[in-house]
């Protein structure tokens, strides 16, 4: 224990650079997901069918090949096109586009699992169906599904840890760097897990004052 | 029933005397790893299998490279044939707790000695020079190290911690990429992500040869680091016994067979470190 503390406070400030940078991707990664996961969901909303199928194709091919190969697609690929794009950038736009296509799907079940009455309800008193979706629909299902997104970003914070391949240099990357400099590699881990935990549970926390709140509003 | 309870009062003095016995033993020769290697028969040694030409898969699917062949050539000179080894493939973060929990015997992965990482394992002196190089492109206009100090450079680093304060000392302008992985450093530079990377001589010799498109610049970046077989810390008798090894490897009576496999993967012969034996006296 008194080994864990001299090695902790010796390698703290890498480990708090680390921890700003996974932050930080963390941080823009989160919405960019949320946004995309909501464009995603426009066409079937707006029942456009050709679009509806087009992202469907796109969500089994998200969901079912690993983020780290479409990270290492974009970050080494992309220079045979001529883009180059950081290292950062490509770690945040890989983790929107695959945690887009599950925050999509989950979305779609919180839509799917109101009753159609709600919808029926909504036109009856005059709504147009841009205005049901606006004002009934979405805010129902959000409030459904917020346990199950709150999940789906938790999953997204720990996958940050995957842009350490890429050359971002987080969390993870700080603790591989650190047992290399000093072959400590069980105390480095349980420094870089602390580092997570801090993270998802201020997250969890966060997250989970929004439900108290959503259902005290609209329970 | 008397004498079986006379016996085994016996049998209890017996193994009372043969644990003072074996205790005192303890203390005339230290318990040590090296004889349960020499019962167990064969060595289990830590190795890479990503790090070409010191430890990688070969065409054939069979584990090949330098530290392979050391491996091997300790084993022939503890238990006189080379075959009397196990290899463990392990990756360079999980060697240190595997030599520190005992899955190996010792590792032999390239591993630079660092004081830090001396505080961890125990190393035996160095069995191979190491010395760094910058692989470019073939297009690129660098000639000199001095051309990479500049704003517009990104240098492509191995997690180690040498390689970030050379590329900090040398190139102080210019912007660093850490990578995980050597084929991910190397590639940096191959796809234009990265200027340069700063690769071991003997691994961007051979990481060259394979890739045409690619060259190594002249200039060395100088640094002599020193790379040493690694194990658990505090077994007097095996790290004695591993280190003198390394000795008779690097200038006695194994020179020869080190001499050999230092030539099958690197092209040149050694220098015996007891080079100044063959000079005419004075």
């Amino acid at each position: 224990m008194e080994a864990f503390i001299v090695f902790f406070t010796r390698y703290l400030p890498a480990f708090a650079d680390g921890f700003l940078i996974t932050t930080w991707v963390a941080a823009l990664a989160a919405p960019t997901a949320m946004i995309w996961a909501l464009v995603l969901i426009i066409p079937r909303l707006a029942r456009w069918k050709w679009l509806t199928r087009l992202v469907d194709g796109y969500v089994e091919i998200m969901r079912n090949s690993p983020l780290l190969v479409q990270m290492y697609l974009l970050y080494f690929g992309l220079p045979l096109l001529g883009i180059f794009w950081s290292s950062i950038v490509c770690g945040v736009i890989a983790i929107a586009l695959q945690h887009g296509a599950f925050l999509s799907e989950i979305l779609r079940s919180g839509i799917q699992s109101l009753s159609q009455r709600q919808w029926e309800a909504g036109s009856a008193i005059g709504l147009r169906r841009s205005a049901v979706i606006r004002l009934v629909i979405l805010p129902q299902a959000f409030i459904r599904v917020l346990p199950a997104l709150g999940n789906q970003l938790i999953v997204l914070v720990k996958d940050t840890s995957l842009v350490s391949a890429i050359g971002v240099m987080d969390l993870t990357l700080t603790g591989k760097v650190t047992i290399e400099r000093s072959g400590a590699s069980f105390e480095a881990f349980i420094a870089v897990a602390m580092f997570y935990l801090v993270l998802t549970t201020v997250l969890g926390l966060a997250l989970r004052v929004v439900e108290v709140r959503a259902a005290r509003r609209y329970g | 029933m008397k004498s079986i309870l006379l016996s085994r009062g016996r049998a209890l003095v017996a193994a009372a005397l043969f644990a003072v016995g074996a205790a005192g033993a303890g203390h005339a020769q230290e318990a040590s790893r090296l004889d349960e290697i020499l019962s167990r028969g064969k060595l289990i040694v830590g190795v890479s299998s990503e790090s070409p030409p010191f430890g990688f898969i070969d065409e054939n699917s069979e584990l090949v490279g330098f530290d392979i062949d050391i491996a091997r050539l300790v084993a022939k000179a503890t238990f006189g044939d080379e075959t009397k080894v196990e290899f463990v493939r392990q990756s360079a973060a999980q060697r240190w707790p595997n030599a520190q929990n005992g899955t190996v015997d010792f590792g032999a992965q390239t591993t630079t000695i660092y004081a830090d990482r001396a505080q961890q394992v125990a190393f035996t002196r160095s069995y191979i020079d190491g010395g760094v190089v910058m692989v470019v492109r073939n297009d690129s206009p660098f000639q000199t190290l001095a051309d990479f100090n500049k704003a517009d450079v990104t240098i492509a680093n191995l997690t180690t911690p040498t390689q970030e304060e050379r590329a900090k000392r040398l190139f102080p302008e210019a912007q660093i990429a850490t990578f995980d992985g050597i084929a991910a450093q190397f590639n940096a530079v191959k796809l234009g992500r990265a200027t340069g990377a700063q690769l071991d001589g003997p691994v961007a010799a051979w990481y060259v040869k394979q890739n045409p498109d690619m060259r190594v610049i002249e200039e060395r970046l100088t640094d002599v680091v020193n790379t040493g077989l690694f194990m658990k810390p505090g077994d007097f008798r095996l790290w004695r016994y591993l280190d003198l090894v390394v000795d008779e490897m690097t200038g006695g009576y194994l020179f020869a067979d080190y001499s050999r496999i230092y030539e099958k993967w690197f092209g040149t012969k050694p220098l015996n470190t007891k080079w100044y034996l063959n000079q005419p006296q004075k």
